[in-house]
């Protein structure tokens, strides 16, 4: 590993921090605008995290020492993320990750995250955490067999190698696999980061929380990384959807052109996801809890079809 | 000549549209079959003493010929039958004579649709004509408009549609197989040159071919366990239509079946008459054990339908000069002892109102000629000597013992027994005994018995010696199944 | 039910895409025939005359199939994998550009024959009927570049046919037993 590897990876990293909640802004200002009406700053993420930075913890009295270490887990584990999985350079250093670790990392976030809803030891936590164990069980299978469908056409489970290949392929690369494995991941992006239909990230009931429900209990710095995380777990999968299947633009070495191509490059397609969130978001309803299956059932058969897909085409 | 064929049944539905009073219809229709029958025997005769007719998109050849025959004449005697039959409808007022008009113009669209499938050359002309006789059928199944009936006419659209879809895909994977060796541009479905080049198709394709359309035509054919439209289709419509249905459609449906049979034992030998003598046995096995247990004559008599064209099947699926003799011969017999028990029950139903065996008891004392007529036909369908049954059913189990496939001719026999006991129990009880009170003595008309009287008279004759002219014909037909008679 | 035939429409637009895009690869007439009738009657017309009897029959939604939703996704799924391994001895000894087609069409097929045994309302049914020919015409076109046009030809106006007549039926069905539920048709038995 030389320096530049490591100062790259540290950029990387830096710059996944840095955008993550602005994100969640341009997803709220989209969602407002297509609403007809102002909404807030797309900064307005920002000062929320820098407000509760500064307020005072107060914890259940249920909550054991686990309530106060999983916060620091589950950033740290979106931190991990984030330098395993290559933004905006896919050379040899760009990301140690390899796709099932990475899957396995989302999987601990995931399940810290349930805990920490059981923690507060109130009910809406528990019915939280249930509905979000439930989700989950039929998106792991989703993402796993997506992500099997192009390792499997690019022979390898590193996350940068497939970069690489798909970057090296070119337009040529496009198949219907990548089509529906894609598919599958959006769906699954959805459903992970509690958006609609699965989801509403602004209610206030909490009888129809998900996500909402698991972080009612926590308050002050501790909420502050939660949030941070979940955001930072958004702008993951949606850089994880564009640099592995439509890796186009990425740096492949680390000349200084081609960083900034590699950061325009991410910088337009998580744009694009962004908006692209909030219209689904916008012409969607949510869905009942019972039905969220069939349409988790549907992204799993996508990407079922997408690994057969390479077999038969 | 084969468009004057054509034409006739054509011209006859037109004209029975038109028409205005009850009698025109009876009378055209009557007289239609009858040019219809008349113009058929000459291309049916040339068919078989000389090389195959084939002129453009029609191809005659005896296999064809044979069938031909059966439709003709089997229309005509339905056509004939259904005046007094339908009249007794008119009477109780079930039918008027708008229903009238639309049942022959149907009837005789049928029989145009089925003599088109035996008479094309294309095999894709033939699965479209098979498609046309599904679609005009439903009508007729659905015709009068009662719940059970309608539920009998959807299932037989849904069911059939869904075999011939199959069908159609086998025909598709035979076309494929038939590319390489037909070479490029011969883009042909022809029967006569896929024959020509038979030896030749892709081994693979053709099995799967054969495996899709047996399915999906045997479906039509009321081959086991796709035969779950016929019981309700034949006992829900109306008798002589039933006939119809069970004595010839069934038929067509084969004729499919065994033009592919014919291409495929060319191809990959042995595997199309496995197959054949599996669905054939199944559905002799499955229709034996639903015969024990119907009460409703109607489909009594569907069932024995599935029966006996399992031990067609069977017959053709054994192979070898006996059994293949045998099978067509049974295709013959079948048909005419067939529509003779439909016409029976048809007078019996009318006359009693109801088709529950169980409460039709008596017939002996009320129709004395039908009672007779039935005994005869029931003693015929169940096997017995000296009708024409017997000799087909001989004929099948001795080529079963002749190549040696004594584990089928056993099971053969055994299921014909039980066969023959559920049969002769049925008819007996319904002939023997005392009718109830109110049903009104007499037979219902001379136009019903005269048909009957024919039929009768030949599986009488059939069975008791073979006319060498239909032993000629039925020998050229074998050929066609690479068996010397 | 909208979306059902929404649905349909849009698979035979594909479909008949692909017959134009092949009859450009290989450049014979016919194809293009055929594909233009698969839009107008597959894509159009049957459509049309679907939304028409939908209308008649005042049918809304589907009931709760005799499946459930998530166990007949995985069903479908199953399916093409079935159909996949039937087809894969055919498909490598085949040399035609669309050779892998085959395996889609008979999955195809066969997701259309599952839909017709799972489903109850006779309107489904229809379509089921109608996904299971145009996978076969999936199937005609990739392996043989389509047969003789008069067959062809047929066999769109027997399709047409097998609607318009089912359709009758169907207004028969509702006539009778107030319902398109064929689980209501039960009477005949044994």
């Amino acid at each position: 590993m030389q320096l530049t590897d490591v100062l790259i990876v540290i950029a990387e990293v830096s710059f996944v921090l840095m955008v993550s909640p602005l994100l969640t802004g341009i997803i709220g200002k989209a969602k407002a605008w297509m609403q007809c009406r102002q909404g807030p700053s797309v900064l307005q993420p920002y000062r929320d995290l820098w407000k509760l930075m500064r307020k005072a913890t107060v914890a259940s009295r249920e909550a054991s020492w686990l309530f106060f270490v999983i916060p620091y887990v589950c950033l740290g584990a979106m931190v991990c993320l984030a330098v395993m999985v290559p933004v905006f350079n896919a050379g040899p250093s760009g990301g140690v990750g390899d796709m099932v670790a990475t899957i396995y990392v989302l999987g601990l976030f995931r399940f810290m995250m349930v805990l920490g809803g059981l923690e507060g030891g109130s009910p809406f936590g528990g019915m939280g955490s249930s509905r979000e164990m439930m989700i989950s069980a039929i998106v792991e299978p989703t993402l796993l067999l997506s992500i099997f469908s192009v390792a499997a056409i690019s022979g390898t489970t590193d996350l940068s190698s497939i970069s690489r290949f798909f970057a090296a392929l070119g337009p040529k690369g496009l198949s219907p696999t990548l089509f529906l494995a894609s598919a599958a991941i959006f769906i699954s992006l959805l459903a992970e980061n509690s958006r609609v239909p699965f989801d509403n990230p602004a209610t206030h009931l909490e009888l129809t929380m998900v996500h909402e429900g698991m972080l009612l209990e926590y308050s002050g710095r501790e909420l502050a990384m939660m949030e941070m995380a979940s955001y930072v777990r958004l702008t993951m999968f949606m850089v994880i959807l564009s640099n592995v299947f439509f890796p186009w633009g990425i740096a492949l070495g680390t000349g200084a052109g081609e960083l900034l191509v590699g950061v325009a490059s991410i910088s337009l397609k998580l744009l694009l996801l962004s908006v692209s969130v909030a219209v689904v978001e916008s012409v969607m309803a949510k869905m009942r809890l019972f039905r969220l299956p069939n349409l988790l059932t549907v992204s799993f058969t996508l990407s079922l079809l997408a690994v057969m897909s390479y077999y038969i085409l | 000549m084969i468009e004057a064929l054509l034409l006739v049944p054509l011209f006859t539905a037109l004209l029975c549209g038109l028409a205005r009073s009850e009698r025109t219809i009876y009378v055209l229709s009557a007289a239609g079959s009858t040019v219809t029958a008349l113009v058929a025997f000459p291309c049916c005769y040339q068919a078989f003493s000389g090389p195959p007719l084939h002129r453009g998109p029609w191809y005659l050849d005896p296999l064809s010929a044979l069938f031909v025959l059966v439709i003709v004449v089997i229309t005509l005697l339905v056509s004939v039958y259904s005046v007094q039959y339908l009249q007794h409808d008119r009477r109780e007022g079930e039918v008027n004579v708008k229903d009238l008009r639309y049942y022959h113009v149907l009837l005789h669209l049928f029989a145009l649709c089925m003599l088109l499938v035996v008479v094309v050359d294309s095999l894709g002309l033939m699965w479209i004509a098979v498609e046309g006789t599904t679609l005009i059928s439903a009508f007729l199944v659905g015709f009068y408009k009662k719940g059970e009936a309608i539920e009998a006419s959807w299932k037989y659209l849904i069911i059939c549609s869904v075999g011939i879809t199959l069908a159609l895909l086998g025909i598709v994977l035979l076309y494929a197989s038939s590319m390489a060796a037909l070479g490029e541009g011969a883009d042909t479905l022809d029967w006569s040159a896929l024959r020509a080049v038979a030896d030749q198709l892709d081994p693979a394709l053709v099995k799967v071919a054969f495996i899709f359309i047996v399915v999906g035509l045997g479906t039509k054919a009321g081959l086991a366990p796709m035969h779950t439209w016929l019981p309700d289709a034949h006992s829900q419509s109306p008798t002589p239509i039933s006939a119809l249905l069970s004595a010839v459609l069934l038929n067509c449906a084969m004729y499919g079946v065994l033009r592919v049979h014919i291409l495929a034992q060319a191809a990959v030998p042995g595997f199309s008459s496995s197959l054949l003598t599996f669905f054939g046995l199944l559905s002799v096995a499955i229709a034996t054990a639903f015969l024990l247990t119907s009460r409703d004559l109607k489909r009594f008599l569907a069932f024995s339908s599935v029966e006996h064209m399992g031990i067609i099947a069977l017959g053709f699926g054994i192979g070898g000069p006996l059994a293949v003799l045998g099978a067509l011969f049974h295709v013959v017999a079948h048909s005419l002892t067939k529509t003779l028990m439909f016409f029976g029950a048809g007078n019996v139903i009318q006359r009693y109102r109801t088709r529950e065996m169980r409460e039709i008891k008596g017939v002996g004392r009320t129709m004395p000629a039908t009672a007779s007529l039935l005994v005869l036909g029931g003693a015929a369908i169940a096997g017995s000597p000296p009708f024409a049954i017997f000799i087909g059913e001989l004929l099948i189990t001795a080529g079963a013992l002749a190549s040696g496939e004594y584990l089928v001719a056993g099971l053969f026999i055994a299921l014909m027994a039980i066969i023959f006991a559920a049969m002769t129990y049925r008819v007996l009880g319904m002939v023997s005994g005392r009718p109830q009170e109110g049903v009104p003595a007499g037979e219902l008309g001379a136009l019903r018995l005269m048909p009957m009287l024919v039929l009768a008279a030949a599986i009488i004759v059939l069975g008791v010696l073979l006319p060498s002219a239909l032993g000629d014909a039925l020998g050229s037909v074998a050929e066609l199944f690479e068996v010397i008679i | 039910m909208g979306q059902l035939v929404r649905s349909f429409a849009f698979q035979s637009l594909m479909l008949a895409a692909i017959a134009a895009v092949l009859a450009h690869y290989t450049g014979s007439e016919h194809i293009y025939v055929v594909a233009g009738l698969t839009l107008v009657v597959k894509g159009l017309v049957i459509p049309r005359f679907l939304i028409y009897s939908m209308d008649r029959l005042k049918v809304r939604r589907e009931i709760e199939p005799l499946v459930g939703i998530p166990a007949s996704l995985l069903i479908s799924g199953g399916l093409v994998i079935v159909a996949y391994y039937i087809t894969e001895p055919l498909i490598s000894s085949a040399e035609t550009v669309t050779r892998n087609c085959l395996a889609v069409s008979l999955a195809v097929v066969l997701i259309g024959l599952f839909m017709m045994i799972s489903r109850r309302k006779a309107m489904t049914q229809m379509v089921g009927l109608l996904m299971m020919e145009n996978g076969l015409f999936l199937g005609i076109i990739s392996t043989t570049y389509g047969m003789p046009l008069i067959v062809e030809i047929g066999i769109f106006f027997d399709v047409l046919m097998a609607v318009l007549i089912m359709g009758i039926f169907a207004y028969r069905i509702n006539q009778t037993f107030e319902t398109l539920d064929t689980t209501f048709m039960r009477r005949l038995r044994g």
